[in-house]
């Protein structure tokens, strides 16, 4: 090749190449906006189209009927029903605050203990709640409970140095990849009358009680923390260690007290993240499913089990309105909550390493009442978090007659001489991990496309943003018969053909569908905070808009990015509904689609196959956090 | 490149990458007329330890000159109604694993005697080995009973008696005793709801629940987590299960007392499972040899065994090991409502069930 040829090859890629970086952004714009289109939009459309079809016509009856059911709405029926009789409703209303009554007594907070606690009793007259109330009833209490046991978490891993402090890290997002029956199987073998707790009071003469059966709403909501508050702790984790300790430094120069530096510095910018957790988790706990059924029983039904019910009896103009509704319910708190984070856009932060202090000095120290008190902590944590997780390991190896490999052996026979058609334990294991590792690759463009495109956009990009979010505030069910309906039957078009998506890519793309906008919450408020001339001179100089986010702002958001990619991995590993009917009969299934499958007359098997999921997802965080932590210095 | 070409480019890059998805529409069911025989089912037919499935496909196969594959669709049935109602391909040849409710449903989603053909019983000759008490009733003839389980209660005899009938249950002495299932995921959830109405009818079975959810019954929502959750670590002193529940607890060394089968009222609810023919299918005559196969005498032992549910043929013609025959409990009467009892009333009646729990 002539020596002008090459050059001129040369010339042409690099201008392609300077092309393409031009381009980027556009092109992973685009590109997340296609997938969102056929992995979102195209499923979640073919059956929210059905809330407002009555045999093909356009109608309102479907939300007519839900909004006027006492059943679902409770006393808000009459409102829906005859909204402008504004008078009777307030009359309604004075009625209720007349009967109020407020007195002084005793309570017995704890489950058989004679423990009395003074305790102002309110008397309200009931108030229907429907199912829509009770669902966003028992959500705001399991946030609460979520955010109260990751915080302290959150503060103990960002502020002080111990051994294993990076390993329990990673390890705090193992609760949220856990298959919903493995989580009630552990809670049962954990706080059930004859579960592990009551062995071990039973051992100091106390007990049994009846930890579930004694408040089974107080059981869901502790299981509803056991997986969002790890969420909680984590999106913390990853703000506290961004904050820019020069001006904690600075505010401590200028005389400010450890505590008011603390008040001033480092709490508003960790406020925005809690707050994060706090919605993810309300958002979550909104649509639970399986767990209130399992812990709680039928009487603490939320909406989201309606659904499921709707679903299966093929009524989907009932189900797509009451998913609808939790839909519109979920994007409204989103999008009051991004107004208040981009009021918040603050100072520029830098990614400084975090000072750390020793947990455990010296002796004197450990006895102090902060080290106490994070004892005391670690207790709650063994007992809410770890209990379960190891209650379910020990079911995995006993049988009546004690100690057993049989569960076990059972899978290694499944996988040597199991048939094709079976369901074979590596192959789950290998699934799990190459669609992790896939859709962390995808989803982290995505989300980070999304943070970039929204970032500075004002309203408009609360707006986009908040739409954003509708991967989460989905119905996972509804999103499921979405995918059945949309891709797996596929849409006929003309001339005989169809359009069906299905296998390996589509379940990698649907779970970076789900995976995104954890990304996006992680990264979102970082970026919003960065100082904006940063960029400029960065533009200034020349950078395209996509040098200027790789080697400007990516690197000062790596934590968060570092935060959305783990929860990717996470999210993928964990997810069940969309990968089983995606998987087919083919071999794309993934560990929790194997947990269920194994799931007959003997839980055994199936518990073995979850204390695998638990051990290659722990490993895999170990490696994905060591991995991530590099991008972050 | 300016945007509008750069566009055009990834656009047509996306127009490639969606033309892999697209596919035509095919004629029949599976891969047509090669003697593989596609039978579709639920789980534990195939996945979980000893599975009869796996058995039925070796002895089968090396009876005949044909081929079993066999396919878990996800959602069992459900997942064909669906599909037969968007006119989506159906990739099995058969069902195993159809009960009454199923049947019931189909008609109600896609009209009468849809989903399946009409079995030609003459062509069978084992169908007449089947127990007449297994009958579903089904007016279009679509399914033949394989295997029966009977739900009844299990409990701890340490803790409380034998409750002699539904109506004890209501009694101080079963006071938050019981848990049951959601009769709207749940088959056994939905077999004692309707042992229920059998008992207090249609106009009682609603307060008798009022009644047991005053003495403190718990729905959880399926088997699993009432029965392997709940009942295994103590939680409660009686469940809602199978009538085999002795066979497990044998194999496994789990305490006797714990495990021990109540058929309050002298009864149990009968949940026969049935086979049938996919509309569409292409290997119709294999289907017919493999029901007769299924309908013989070993197979049947073999599945009730493995599958820890009872033969759907009559003593005479099964001949079952004696540690089954001594753990796996039969009623002395058995309950079961039949089609026609079901088809528009089941989803009412479970409906008004589920509303009148849910107390909020």
């Amino acid at each position: 090749m002539p020596a002008s040829d090459r050059r001129g090859l040369r010339n042409a890629v690099v201008t392609l190449r300077s092309r393409l970086e031009r381009h980027a952004l556009s092109l992973a714009a685009l590109a997340t906006a296609a997938v969102l289109a056929i992995m979102l939009y195209l499923p979640v459309g073919v059956v929210f189209v059905e809330a407002v079809l009555e045999a093909g016509r356009p109608t309102l009856a479907h939300f007519r009927s839900v909004l006027t059911d006492p059943f679902y709405v409770g006393a808000l029926a009459d409102v829906f029903a005859e909204p402008l009789a504004v008078g009777s409703h307030l009359e309604g209303v004075a009625g209720w605050l007349g009967a109020v009554s407020v007195s002084a007594t005793v309570v017995r907070p704890i489950p058989g203990l004679e423990l009395p606690v003074p305790w102002l009793a309110l008397e309200t007259p009931g108030v229907r709640l429907g199912l829509f109330g009770f669902t966003a009833y028992q959500a705001a209490l399991s946030t609460l409970a979520s955010v109260a046991l990751g915080l302290p978490a959150a503060y103990v891993l960002a502020t002080y140095e111990f051994r294993g402090r990076r390993t329990i890290r990673s390890l705090t997002i193992l609760p949220f990849v856990l298959p919903g029956i493995m989580v009630a199987v552990g809670f049962y073998a954990m706080f059930g009358r004859g579960g592990t707790l009551n062995g071990l009071l039973g051992l100091v003469g106390l007990g049994p009680y009846p930890f579930i059966e004694g408040n089974p709403l107080a059981i869901v909501i502790v299981a509803h923390a056991f997986y969002n508050a790890p969420l909680v702790a984590r999106v913390t984790v990853a703000a506290w260690e961004s904050v820019d300790r020069r001006a904690v430094e600075t505010a401590r120069s200028l005389g400010a007290s450890p505590r008011r530096a603390f008040r001033d510095v480092v709490v508003p910018q960790l406020f925005p993240a809690v707050l994060t957790g706090a919605l993810l988790t309300f958002i979550f706990t909104f649509m639970t499913f399986p767990i209130v059924l399992a812990l709680g029983g039928l009487q603490l039904a939320t909406v989201e089990v309606w659904i499921y019910d709707r679903v299966r009896q093929l009524a989907y103009g009932e189900a797509a309105t009451l998913a609808v509704l939790e839909t519109l319910l979920s994007l409204g708190l989103t999008y009051a909550y991004l107004r208040y984070e981009s009021a918040q856009s603050g100072l520029a932060r830098s990614a400084g390493t975090p000072a750390r202090r020793p947990l455990v000095p010296d002796l004197r120290t450990a006895l102090s009442p902060r080290r106490l008190a994070i004892v005391a902590y670690g207790l709650v944590v063994l007992v809410v978090f770890v209990g379960p997780m190891a209650s379910l390991i020990v079911g995995s190896v006993t049988d009546g007659s004690g100690l057993t490999l049989r569960h076990y052996a059972f899978l290694l026979e499944r996988q040597l001489e199991g048939a094709s058609y079976q369901t074979l334990p590596w192959i789950a294991i290998r699934n799990s991990l190459l669609f992790g590792v896939a859709t962390l690759a995808v989803a982290v463009p995505m989300g980070v496309v999304i943070s970039v495109v929204t970032a500075r956009a004002g309203r408009a990009g609360a707006i986009v943003d908040a739409l954003a979010m509708l991967p989460l505030a989905v119905s996972g069910v509804v999103f499921g018969i979405g995918l059945l309906r949309g891709l797996v039957f596929g849409i006929p078009l003309p001339g005989g053909w169809r359009f069906q998506v299905t296998g390996a890519v589509a379940i990698v793309a649907a779970h970076a569908v789900a995976a995104y906008p954890f990304v996006t919450r992680n990264v979102s408020p970082l970026l919003a905070n960065l100082d904006p001339a940063m960029v400029e001179s960065a533009r200034a100089l020349g950078a395209s808009r996509y040098r200027a986010l790789r080697d400007v702002e990516l690197p000062l958001v790596a934590s968060g990015i570092v935060a959305g990619a783990a929860f990717a991995f996470a999210i993928s590993i964990g997810e069940f509904s969309s990968t089983v009917i995606l998987a087919g009969g083919g071999d794309t299934y993934t560990m929790p689609v194997a947990v269920e499958r194994y799931l007959g007359r003997r839980s055994g098997p199936a518990i073995a196959m979850g204390t695998v999921l638990l051990f290659v997802t722990a490993a895999s965080f170990v490696v994905v956090d060591r991995v991530g932590g590099r991008f972050e210095r | 490149m300016d945007r509008r070409t750069f566009i055009g480019t990834v656009g047509a890059g996306t127009v490639t990458g969606v033309a892999g998805c697209l596919t035509r529409d095919g004629g029949g069911n599976g891969d047509g007329d090669d003697g593989t025989l596609r039978i579709a089912t639920y789980d534990s037919m195939v996945n979980t330890e000893n599975s009869a499935g796996p058995w039925l496909k070796e002895a089968f196969e090396a009876e005949h000159d044909a081929e079993i594959e066999w396919t878990v669709p996800d959602q069992g049935l459900t997942q064909y109604v669906r599909s037969a109602r968007e006119n989506a391909d159906i990739d099995a040849d058969a069902y195993v694993g159809v009960n009454v409710d199923d049947l019931v449903r189909i008609d109600d989603e896609l009209g009468d005697g849809e989903l399946l053909q009409e079995l030609e019983v003459d062509r069978l000759d084992n169908a007449d080995r089947i127990r007449d008490e297994l009958e579903m009733g089904d007016p279009h003839g679509r399914v033949l009973p394989y295997d029966t389980g009977y739900i009844c209660l299990v409990y701890d005899e340490t803790l409380v008696d034998e409750p002699e009938t539904l109506a004890d249950l209501t009694e101080p002495a079963y006071e938050d005793a019981l848990l049951a299932q959601n009769a709207q995921n749940s088959d056994p959830g939905r077999a004692f709801l309707l042992w229920t109405i059998d008992a207090h009818g249609e106009d009682g079975y609603l307060d008798y629940w009022g009644d047991l959810e005053d003495n403190g019954v718990r729905v959880l929502d399926g088997w699993t987590e009432s029965y392997s959750g709940a009942y295994m670590e103590g939680e409660r002193a009686m469940v809602v299960s199978y009538s085999t529940d002795q066979v497990y607890a044998n194999e496994y060394d789990y305490e006797m007392s714990r495990h021990q089968v109540a058929f309050p009222n002298g009864q149990g609810y009968a949940n026969p499972e049935g086979m049938g023919i996919l509309e569409g299918a292409t290997d119709v005559d294999v289907a017919y040899d493999f029901f007769d196969f299924v309908l013989s005498s070993e197979p049947q032992a073999e599945i009730a065994q493995r599958n820890v549910q009872f033969p759907a043929v009559a003593d005479d013609h099964v001949d079952l090991d004696s540690t089954f025959d001594e753990y796996a409990h039969e009623p002395s009467e058995t309950v079961a409502f039949d089609y026609d009892a079901l088809r528009g009333s089941l989803g009412g009646w479970v409906d008004d069930w589920a509303r009148e729990f849910v107390g909020q």
